[in-house]
């Protein structure tokens, strides 16, 4: 009987040290790869922030609108955020590299999620940034368009176009993560239809007389004759 | 792009008929049906009167009319009888009347015009508008005599005009061109030119005419190009022409004109960094002394949105100019529109800093030149109210103070030219 438990116990003592001769080296792998993977992600971050810089990538940012809402979302500049973002894309593919290593059964496979969710994070972004710009194109298009057209309320029409441009960016961003999709995708439907609806009855019942003025400015029965009018070349 | 390819087989079997040529006036026409009379019958008298030994053909480059301007410019002839009568051409005077190939447009009109002279190497070339009526024989003769007679290249016409008319040139391309390009012209968008057969072989070797700056301110770029490349350049004064009103929207027109500057400012840079001051380009025979009435307007309309226009475009003009000068220009929108005086430093300042804001591309380039209407509107205004009621001298000196202003800020636009 004590022969027996002596064997269990040096059994269990020889599978203890089996399993720790086994797990230490994994953990010291683990340690490695998440210490070099920070060091490469510090080095890469610190590598697209140069290359940000030199290719001026706050200067596109300011034009095409990014860093104001940046700073409205207390966020850092472009660059540092370029940078900040692939720091923690690296790392973590390393970090979950090292898990992976360790060979825990319910871990398996999160790796692999990682990096097939990677290419539709990056495309999520792309989207973003796309949105960004072709936002800030349009409301700079319609802002002077309406002021030169002297169409009323420039500022509200242009911000307006910009932000259901953003929305709509966001929505398709959103959905390419794969985030909550019903609730965006309904969440959006419901927004912009009842903002579309909201419009049309606001503009029907209270903008009708706007609509009179804008449509006899731009197709007046008669030539505008006015002491003002002036040949400018 | 080839000759071939820029004049139709049918233009070149006119063009082989008529031979060389000492003179060749060209007028490009697109729906001129109303206006096109008069103006041929101003080149006719022309050759008849004052070329008569010379060989001479006008062609007419057509961008596709459809109110039979083309048939009015061939059967033109039956009209001009009396004139023959009056005085003969001895030779031949041939008329061609063709339609060019591309999009319809002052540049393509020109470029077969052009081409067209370089082929049948006409010593003198004239340009006249189509639009306006009030072309004379005398006129016509006007820019062509200092290209035959005196060996210029280049003649730009000065027109007795009211100096309250045309404040986009008096207010903006004028004083902006006379001090990069450092030549005093008085209308260097002016539609109507002579030129010789050196400068149209230069001009038909640039790379502009596929361009946007080909296309719509093809007028502006010859004259840059006159003076840039240094070829022999005049004024010639000319009768002033009945304003006729433009087809052109003011928004669109306003764009073409400037953007159309500002490229060529761009492209004539080499030229134009060191050069200083303004001399007067010589003016061979001055305007007709005909009185001209001013222009019915006060600049009150212009004035009103001056205030509301900054306030809305506060965050694009933010990109485009200095703190200082969009400072200077929120004080000047918080006054009455009456009280709207829009100094001539301030201007100078704020059209350079646009030219830069263009040239460093902040935005979209036809973004920067929208944005630069409603400031101009205001300035036009501003302008306006001041010497709505003043004697001629008076505006003229105004303006030549204003030109001079652009002059004594373009060592601040050369420095930061050169940093951008």
């Amino acid at each position: 009987m004590a022969q027996m438990i002596a064997n269990a116990i040096r059994q269990a003592g020889t599978n203890f040290v089996e399993s720790l001769s086994v797990f230490l080296p994994r953990m010291v792998t683990t340690l490695a790869i998440i210490i070099v993977g920070w060091l490469i992600a510090m080095l890469l971050r610190t590598m697209v922030r140069a290359v940000a810089g030199w290719l001026r990538i706050n200067v596109a940012a300011e034009r095409f609108g990014v860093t104001p809402l940046l700073k409205t979302a207390d966020l850092p500049p472009a660059d540092v955020l370029l940078g900040a973002i692939v720091f923690w894309l690296v790392w973590l593919g390393f970090l979950l590299s090292g898990i992976d290593v360790l060979g825990f059964t319910s871990l398996q496979g999160l790796l692999a999620s990682f990096w097939a969710f990677v290419p539709r994070l990056l495309l999520a972004v792309v989207i973003l940034i796309i949105g960004f710009v072709v936002a800030n194109f349009a409301w700079r298009a319609t802002l002077l368009a309406a002021v030169n057209g002297r169409v009323p309320s420039p500022r509200l029409l242009s911000g307006a176009v910009r932000w259901l441009i953003l929305i709509l960016t966001g929505a398709m961003a959103l959905e390419q993560i794969a985030v909550a999709r019903t609730v965006v995708l309904t969440a959006f439907a419901i927004a912009f239809g009842a903002l579309s609806l909201a419009v049309a009855i606001a503009f029907g019942i209270g903008g009708g007389g706007i609509a009179k003025r804008i449509l006899e400015h731009q197709f007046p029965e008669q030539p505008r004759s006015s002491a003002d009018e002036i040949s400018h070349l | 792009m080839a000759q071939d390819s820029v004049l139709s087989d049918e233009l070149l079997h006119h063009l082989m008929a008529v031979g060389h040529v000492d003179v060749l006036v060209g007028v490009p026409t697109l729906n001129n049906a109303g206006t096109i009379r008069p103006v041929v019958k101003a080149v006719h008298q022309a050759f008849a009167r004052y070329f008569p030994r010379d060989r001479s053909v006008l062609i007419n480059s057509d961008g596709g009319s459809d109110d039979g301007t083309p048939s009015l410019v061939r059967n033109a002839s039956a009209d001009d009888t009396e004139t023959v009568t009056v005085s003969h051409s001895l030779r031949t005077v041939h008329r061609i009347s063709t339609p060019y190939h591309g999009v319809p447009g002052k540049g393509n009109a020109l470029r077969q015009i052009m081409t067209a002279a370089d082929l049948i190497q006409a010593r003198a070339v004239a340009v006249l508008n189509a639009d306006v009526t009030g072309i004379t024989p005398e006129g016509v003769a006007a820019l062509i005599r200092p290209v035959r007679d005196q060996q210029f290249d280049y003649v730009a016409p000065v027109y007795q005009r009211h100096p309250l008319e045309g404040p986009l040139v008096t207010q903006l391309v004028r004083p902006l061109m006379r001090a990069a390009y450092g030549w005093q012209v008085r209308d260097p968008v002016a539609p109507e030119f002579g030129c010789s057969h050196r400068f149209v072989s230069h001009c038909l070797e640039q790379d502009v005419w596929d361009t946007e700056l080909g296309r719509v301110g093809i007028d502006l770029w010859v004259t840059a190009e006159a003076l840039a490349k240094g070829f022999r350049c005049c004024q010639t004064g000319l009768n002033p022409h009945p304003a006729t009103p433009t087809r052109t929207p003011f928004g669109e027109l306003f764009a073409q004109v400037v953007d159309s500057a500002f490229a060529c400012l761009e492209r004539h840079a080499p030229y134009w960094l060191g050069r200083n001051g303004a001399e007067p380009m010589p003016l061979v025979s001055p305007p007709p002394t005909v009185a001209v009435e001013p222009p019915v307007v006060n600049g009150t309309r212009l004035t009103e949105a001056f205030a509301l226009d900054v306030e809305n475009l506060r965050s694009v003009l933010q990109d485009i100019l200095s703190a200082e000068t969009l400072a200077s220009l929120e004080a000047l929108a918080e006054k009455q529109p009456a009280r709207l005086r829009y100094p001539d430093p301030l201007w100078a300042s704020t059209v350079y800093q646009f030219l830069l804001a263009y040239r460093g591309g902040v935005m979209r380039r036809e973004h920067i030149v929208q944005a630069l209407a409603p400031l101009y509107l205001g300035r036009t205004g501003s302008f306006l109210r001041q010497y709505a009621t003043s004697p001629e001298p008076l505006v003229d000196e105004a303006l030549e103070n204003l030109c001079r202003e652009f002059e004594r800020s373009k060592p601040d636009l050369v420095q930061r030219w050169n940093r951008v």
